[in-house]
């Protein structure tokens, strides 16, 4: 015993936060119709603006403000260009990734001379974003099948069409819950930011695709894909007390090998929306 | 004229990412023109400077025609980076290893890239064409598993670590090395890029001028159309998903037999993602992905020699990078102002 | 006389190249079952959906209650007390009953969260009135596609609807849910709501309707009392008398040999409902058989079964004496089997493809155009496809250009030039004139007629009963999966053919 003592589950709450927070913003993208991979990028950039906003007014509430802003802004920019630019999802995604790393290493060169680090800023108590995370994911619970926007939600994400004649605007919403999304990934680098005190380019470390794979794992669900969050948290935690023992190599794999196994369908059908990733095109009218 | 409606689409797209690119560039209180002059020149300028891009560029061009082949079939393969990784490793494996003459060497390590990275391209394309899994989603999760896998078999616990501090294999023998197009210097291109091109080709006429190609770029064009002219999509799509594995994974054996002679933990800073914007800016044709990978190539010397300048960071053509990306991915913009532009005229409403 | 609901004016609604409605004049009562008759394309779907804010009208006014009202919405229309009831169901097949029902209309306590208890409330209430036995906590996927389509009605009963638009209700139900469908109606119209029935079915428009308006080619023919017509009289309305034009179509002498068998076909539909039932027919030498049939009764199934896309449940499918049952599209036309496919842009055609490579579709591995696996012969395929464009008279500016920028006519000659070329014993044809100009319709009847001359057997699949009449030898009539009936077109007329393939009596004449 003795590695299994509380400050572990703790431990592993802290490091599950920037992942649960992506995974819940997908989860809402996703359930909508958009792929976003760009979660990863667009954490980087919360954490970065965060960062910056909060050095430059020593105001790490400003900081937060901006890391949100960030992220709804990177949010508005997939969401245009997956809907009404019909980009693909996937590359469009990955287009947001690739830009904001160049952004990460200049910028930071821009304002504090280093490649890819920042100097110390004034932050928040990272456990104010815990919990943040923990009531958000519970309201999201109810928010998706309690309430009628939730509802509608899952209309535009399953059967666009359905949604339309019911007068439901699909593109609307869709824009909006891609800016939700991205505010959420905001949030997860603003956590990751106010965690460590300062930004730097490797804190992300495909925790935004870890959150992707929180949401595959828990199949398009608020509290399930916060539980897998948590377990791969855990993993984590676990691994940083048993690095002597096995490889930490290989329980960091987990999520990865875990999202191939529940993608593969070996765990029974997923809740894969039906019209994911693929444009509403709304008839001349 | 295909060929110059392409063109002109990459075109504006690189304009316009290149222009925004300007923007932030001032804004920043950066010197535009001085950063422009000394992108062409460190990318251009001299023999040196071409000779630093066309090494940039090398395993951009293997990762760019992996990209490229999996779209054909219409698939997306975003793990380039992980099945380089892997076909890195297994060259450098069989360079430190095997004990066979030069060129025959060099061979055998380029196949052990290769097929390294064709297993990890066809666990996807099985679990796509099989059981329906996301490809997207399976290639980038095994993007990581690859590169923890390789980081392990480097890390000090690991089998094949070889170095007192660093995370990195042995030494390659000599007989297994790519040797470099011109006289020594790390910053030459090696013998990878001639091979690069020479796979560009082959891709290419594969694509365009083998019934196995016609048929991959019938399932992605038409799904239906392809089954109905006798195609077994399913093993298109694991096909080309193989094949995908296999460029970049030969990606990272010409990088590691060419400029680093050994397996190095991090050896790649993203290439596999950088494949992605390549195989997107050559409109995922094969020759265009040579020209995709210069210019990608291009913006990372002449970033260098912005640095060395003084003028501004080097990373500022990373931004420039992501920037032209973002605009070639929505070809729809183009053709979107085209639209709004008719539509006034349609309606007699005059132009702003 | 019931007081008016709805008057649409003067309708007219254009699409790029197309005239859907041209002027359209409508008036639908409260308490009255309106028919909407017409064939595939005449132009009912989009009047309909013209009137729930689907498509805005080019021309034309709307009156609602006797007020001008302009519907640019679904939401426009819902608010003003019209449902539609759409021909493919808008309903989320993983949620329940409720959601679906409820969705973009909910509602809600503390004006925050559903109100499930309410909502489930108010769903039984409908249901008990109008007799629909709808479950509001059913999952919809596990739902008949009866029960589905009464769980969209109460839909729009639910949303408060008064017009009621039911689109093709019938086209998708099997025959024992008709008449549980036609007590919802009539119970409906009792509470004093406006229906609108759209059908290409005569016999159930005057079942059930009090009024029937006829489209034909998007123009009104007429609008009839339903007591006072006749099903001959209404045929006629909807198929029109319209002159074609005559073609060579000389006696030719079957030596009698079948080329195209199948023994007891059947086949599942993509939803794995039955849609080929017990199929047995033959096809001779020299013989052009026809088969007729409302869209949607298996025809397509059919078509895709005898080529191989798509595994039969049972039957044989022999060519020429050969048992050729579900063996890949490449076999099949390997064996002397070629396929003009009803879909000729997703399925006959890569539009992104130049003409020589569609030419060659099918034969990629065959000599002269492709050398052993790892080689095509660019200059074959090119010549190849010259040599066709110049034989079937295909107009392009060259064969490398994409098909994509070719009229549907020369779309179409691209792919009966591919696949007559190979000398056929057996031609599928699917829908081959849809859509096409009057020359293009000449020049692919010319065609299967060269192929009937020189001795194939030709499977013509159409919903023109002009063209089936004109060149088939022989004509079968499929309805609900099956044959239900075979004659000669000379024995017979279109008035005796549209009967059958509406289910009717056999002895009509």
């Amino acid at each position: 015993m003795g590695v299994l003592s509380l400050d572990l589950f703790v431990a592993a709450l802290r490091l599950a936060t920037p992942i649960a927070f992506v995974a819940l913003g997908e989860t809402f993208s996703e359930r909508s119709g958009t792929i976003n991979i760009g979660v990863e990028g667009t954490a980087l950039a919360g954490a970065l603006i965060g960062a910056t906003v909060s050095f430059f007014s020593q105001s790490p509430w400003l900081g937060l403000a901006a890391a949100v802003g960030v992220g709804m802004l990177l949010g508005l920019i997939h969401a245009i260009w997956c809907v009404y630019l019909r980009s693909d999802h996937v590359v469009a995604g990955a287009a947001i990734n690739l830009l904001v790393t160049g952004l990460a290493y200049f910028l930071t060169r821009v304002v504090w001379g280093w490649r890819g680090t920042s100097a110390s800023a004034p932050i928040l108590n990272p456990w104010l974003l815990v919990w943040t995370m923990v009531a958000l994911v519970l309201i999201s619970q109810i928010f998706l099948f309690r309430t009628p926007w939730g509802l509608r939600l899952r209309v535009v994400g399953e059967h666009p069409k359905a949604a339309d004649t019911a007068g439901i605007n699909v593109y609307r919403t869709r824009v909006g819950y891609s800016v939700l999304n991205g505010a959420l990934c905001g949030l997860a680098g603003a956590f990751l930011f106010n965690n460590l005190g300062r930004f730097s380019v490797g804190m992300v470390g495909g925790r935004g695709f870890i959150g992707i794979a929180a949401m595959v794992v828990g199949n398009y669900r608020p509290i399930p894909a916060f539980l897998a969050a948590y377990l791969f948290g855990f993993v984590d935690a676990l691994q940083m007390r048993l690095q002597d023992v096995i490889p930490s190599h290989f329980s960091i794999m987990l999520p990865y090998v875990l999202t191939i196994i529940v993608l593969a369908g070996f765990l029974g059908r997923a809740n894969v929306p039906a019209a994911l990733g693929k444009p509403y095109i709304k008839e001349e009218g | 004229m295909k060929l110059l409606r392409e063109l002109g689409i990459v075109g504006v797209s690189v304009a316009l990412g290149l222009g925004v690119g300007a923007i932030i560039t001032a804004a920043t209180g950066y010197s535009v023109p001085a950063v422009f002059r000394e992108l062409v020149r460190g990318a251009f300028g001299d023999i040196y400077g071409f000779a630093n891009t066309m090494t940039q560029a090398t395993p951009i061009l293997f990762t760019s025609l992996s990209f490229l082949i999996a779209f054909r079939v219409g698939l997306f393969n975003i793990g380039a980076e992980g099945q380089l990784l892997l076909g890195g490793f297994f060259a450098a494996w069989a360079g430190f290893t095997l004990n066979l003459p030069p060129i025959l060497h060099v061979v055998v390590c380029l196949f052990f890239g290769a097929a390294a990275g064709a297993a990890w391209g066809f666990i996807p394309g099985w679990l796509r064409a099989r059981r329906g899994a996301n490809e997207f989603v399976t290639t980038m999760m095994l993007s990581y598993v690859a590169l923890y896998l390789t980081s392990w078999l480097v890390s000090p616990g690991g089998p094949y670590h070889g170095h007192q501090w660093a995370n990195q294999t042995a030494r390659i023998m000599s007989s297994a090395e790519l040797p470099r197009l011109m006289a020594s210097g790390r910053e030459l291109p090696s013998w990878g890029l001639v091979v690069g091109v020479l796979v560009a080709v082959i891709a290419w006429y594969f694509l365009f001028r083998t019934p196995r190609g016609y048929e991959i770029r019938a399932v992605g064009q038409s799904p239906l159309a392809a089954e109905y002219g006798g195609v077994d999509i399913a093993r298109a799509q694991i096909l080309a998903m193989v094949l995908a594995g296999a460029l970049a994974g030969l990606g990272g054996a010409a990088e590691i037999l060419g400029t680093h002679r050994r397996f190095i933990e991090g050896f790649s800073p993203g290439y596999g993602w950088d494949g992605i914007a390549g195989g997107l800016i050559a409109r995922a044709h094969p020759i265009g992905a040579v020209f995709a990978a210069l210019l990608m190539g291009a913006l990372r010397a002449g970033g260098r020699a912005v640095d060395r300048a003084g003028v501004a960071p080097s990373d500022l053509a990373w931004v420039f990078q992501g920037l032209v990306i973002l605009f070639v991915v929505a070809p729809e913009l183009i053709r979107y102002f085209k639209r709004i532009r008719l539509r006034r005229r349609a309606h007699g409403r005059p132009e702003p | 006389m019931s007081a008016e609901a709805v008057r649409m004016e003067g309708i007219v609604k254009r699409f790029p190249g197309v005239v859907a409605n041209a002027g359209i004049d409508l008036t639908l009562n409260y308490g009255e079952v309106h028919g909407l008759l017409g064939e595939n394309g005449a132009g009912k779907s989009v009047l309909m959906s013209v009137l729930y804010g689907l498509y805005r009208p080019t021309e034309g006014q709307i009156y609602l209650n006797e007020r001008p009202i302009s519907i640019d919405s679904p939401a426009v229309a819902i608010r003003s007390g019209i449902g539609m009831v759409h021909q493919h169901f808008m309903l989320v097949p993983r949620l329940t009953v409720a959601e679906n029902m409820v969705v973009g209309w909910e509602t809600v306590r503390a004006k925050t969260f559903l109100d499930r208890p309410r909502i489930r409330q108010r769903i039984e209430e409908l249901s008990e009135q109008y007799g629909l036995g709808v479950d509001a906590t059913a999952v919809v996927e596990e739902l008949s596609v009866g029960e589905q389509q009464r769980v969209e009605i109460v839909k729009a009963l639910y949303r408060g609807a008064e017009v009621l638009i039911l689109d093709e209700p019938t086209a998708t139900l099997p025959e024992q849910e008709v008449a549980a469908l036609f007590d919802t109606i009539r119970a409906l119209q009792d509470e004093g709501k406006a229906v609108v029935f759209i059908t290409h079915k005569l016999r159930e428009a005057l079942t059930i309707c009090d009024q029937v308006t006829v489209l034909r080619k998007g123009e009104k023919v007429g609008s009839v009392p339903a007591s006072e017509a006749t099903e001959r009289q209404l045929t006629e309305m909807m198929v029109g008398r319209d002159v074609v034009f005559e073609v060579q179509r000389e006696r030719l002498e079957s030596e009698g040999r079948p080329l195209l068998q199948l023994a007891g076909l059947s086949a599942v539909d993509d939803r794995g409902v039955p849609a080929v039932d017990e199929v047995d027919l033959t096809v001779h030498d020299h013989e052009i058989v026809g088969v007729a049939g409302v869209q949607g009764n298996g025809q397509t199934e059919l078509v895709e079964t005898i080529c191989g896309l798509r595994k039969p449940r049972q039957g044989r499918v022999e060519v020429d004496g050969e048992d050729l049952t579900a063996r890949s599209p490449r076999d099949m036309a390997r064996k002397g089997l070629v396929h003009i496919p009803e879909d000729r842009h997703r399925r006959g055609l890569v539009l992104t493809f130049s003409v020589a490579e569609n030419a060659i579709l099918g034969r990629q591995y065959e000599a002269p155009f492709a050398a052993g696996r790892w080689g095509q012969s660019k200059r074959a395929i090119g010549g190849y496809a010259r040599e066709l464009v110049k034989r079937f008279n295909v107009s392009v500016p060259g064969v490398r250009t994409a098909v994509r920028a070719l009229s549907g006519g020369n779309q179409q000659r691209v792919i009966l030039a591919r696949e007559l070329d190979r000398e056929p014993k057996v031609v599928i044809a699917a829908q081959p004139t849809r859509g096409l100009d009057v020359a293009g319709i000449e020049f692919v009847w010319e065609q299967l007629l060269e192929m009937r001359r020189e001795g194939a057997a030709v499977l013509l699949v159409s919903m023109d009963l002009d063209e089936l009449m004109t060149l088939s030898d022989r004509l079968v009539i499929m309805y609900q999966g099956k044959i239900v009936g075979e004659r000669k077109p000379r024995d017979t007329d279109k008035q005796e053919i549209g009967l059958l393939m509406l289910g009717g009596a056999v002895e009509a004449s």
